[in-house]
């Protein structure tokens, strides 16, 4: 086992290349938070309590339009589902941690700490180099995270408007999307997400996200249903 | 921005959150995924992303006459074209502002 430092300070190295895309993401969080009337406490409040940008923006958004309390959590909830695959992925990593140590690691579970463990796992030869290899990864995600939102919130929109960086949002949530389109299935039933979105776009109680996903979800299942016998992907829980 | 309204919705959006992220690093033990559940759950970025940037993108009025308004959608179908070939967010992301800049 190499020294924890040097593990943690390559999971830095390995997280860098990501942070440039969720500067835009953070600087628009802080200064849709902003220009929304959240106070800075309020904003770092969210920031904290929550730690998952996609669902905090489409949280200040449903606040926005005096969306139920009910429907928002709902909202938020569905679209961070995706955290329970990330949880699965590194679970055994954390196993045999103590508790404490387990409840930071869940807390600091992102898409782009996740991603990165994903791409790097394989050049460790113990478990226990890829948990410090996380920490520092996701350590540093989350500093960047926060700062990037302080930027946004105390300036505003930094950047010069001809750069339309709020479509950076969009963006940076197909990015995200794209590598796990694993066959075509997976694209078949991103294209549905993509038309259904559109399409319920105005249900009353901003119920379209809810919606869209619960299809998508159905979707998924009778495409595994008539799936012949193939190969699944482990996930050692 | 009502008090009690904020951090009625916020607080239970955060707790819900991060059971979900202790799932299955808390429970792993009890929560035996079956071979479809599994399946399932590796459709569920594809459910969740694009739901949220297809509206953003296309109900956006942008200001390109020659596109009605609409170079967001053409910038993004690149971007996605991008991202198959090279799978970086980065190099995405640049792709889709860059071609936006050029079209507005």
């Amino acid at each position: 086992m190499k020294a924890k430092k040097d593990l943690a300070l390559y999971g830095v190295k390995a997280m860098l290349p990501i942070i440039p895309g969720l500067i835009p993401f953070g600087v628009i969080m802080g200064s849709t938070a902003a220009t929304n009337g959240l106070s800075f406490f309020e904003t770092m409040g969210l920031n904290t309590v929550v730690f998952a940008g996609a669902s905090q923006l489409a949280s200040l958004d449903l606040m926005g339009k005096n969306s139920e309390s009910l429907i928002i959590i709902l909202t938020g909830l569905i679209i961070n589902l995706r955290f329970a695959l990330y949880s699965a992925a590194s679970s055994p990593y954390f196993k045999k941690l103590p508790n404490l140590f387990k409840l930071m690691m869940s807390y600091l579970l992102t898409d782009q700490s996740y991603a990165v463990m994903t791409t790097h796992e394989d050049e460790f030869s113990s478990k226990n180099d890829v948990i410090y290899f996380c920490v520092g990864a996701s350590l540093f995600m989350a500093v960047c995270w926060h700062l990037c939102v302080v930027l946004g919130f105390v300036f505003g929109n930094i950047v010069p408007s001809e750069i339309s960086l709020d479509f950076a949002v969009p963006l940076s949530f197909m990015a995200l999307t794209i590598p796990t389109l694993r066959s075509a299935k997976h694209i078949a039933v991103a294209c549905i997400s993509m038309v259904l979105s559109i399409c319920f776009y105005k249900l009353p109680f901003n119920l379209g996200l809810i919606v869209t996903v619960a299809i998508c979800i159905i979707v998924a299942s009778i495409f595994i249903n008539k799936d012949p016998k193939q190969k699944s992907e482990v996930v050692d829980g | 921005m009502g008090n009690s309204y904020f951090w009625g919705t916020i607080i239970p959006l955060g707790i819900g959150t991060l059971l979900i992220r202790m799932s299955f690093i808390f429970f792993g033990k009890h929560l035996k995924l079956s071979e479809k559940s599994q399946k399932l759950f590796s459709y569920i970025p594809a459910a969740v992303f694009p739901a949220m940037f297809a509206p953003m993108t296309f109900f956006y009025q942008g200001s390109s006459e020659a596109l009605l308004g609409k170079e967001r959608v053409l910038a993004m179908l690149f971007a996605i074209g991008v991202s198959f070939k090279t799978k970086s967010l980065l190099i995405s992301i640049l792709a889709g502002l860059i071609l936006v800049y050029f079209l507005k």
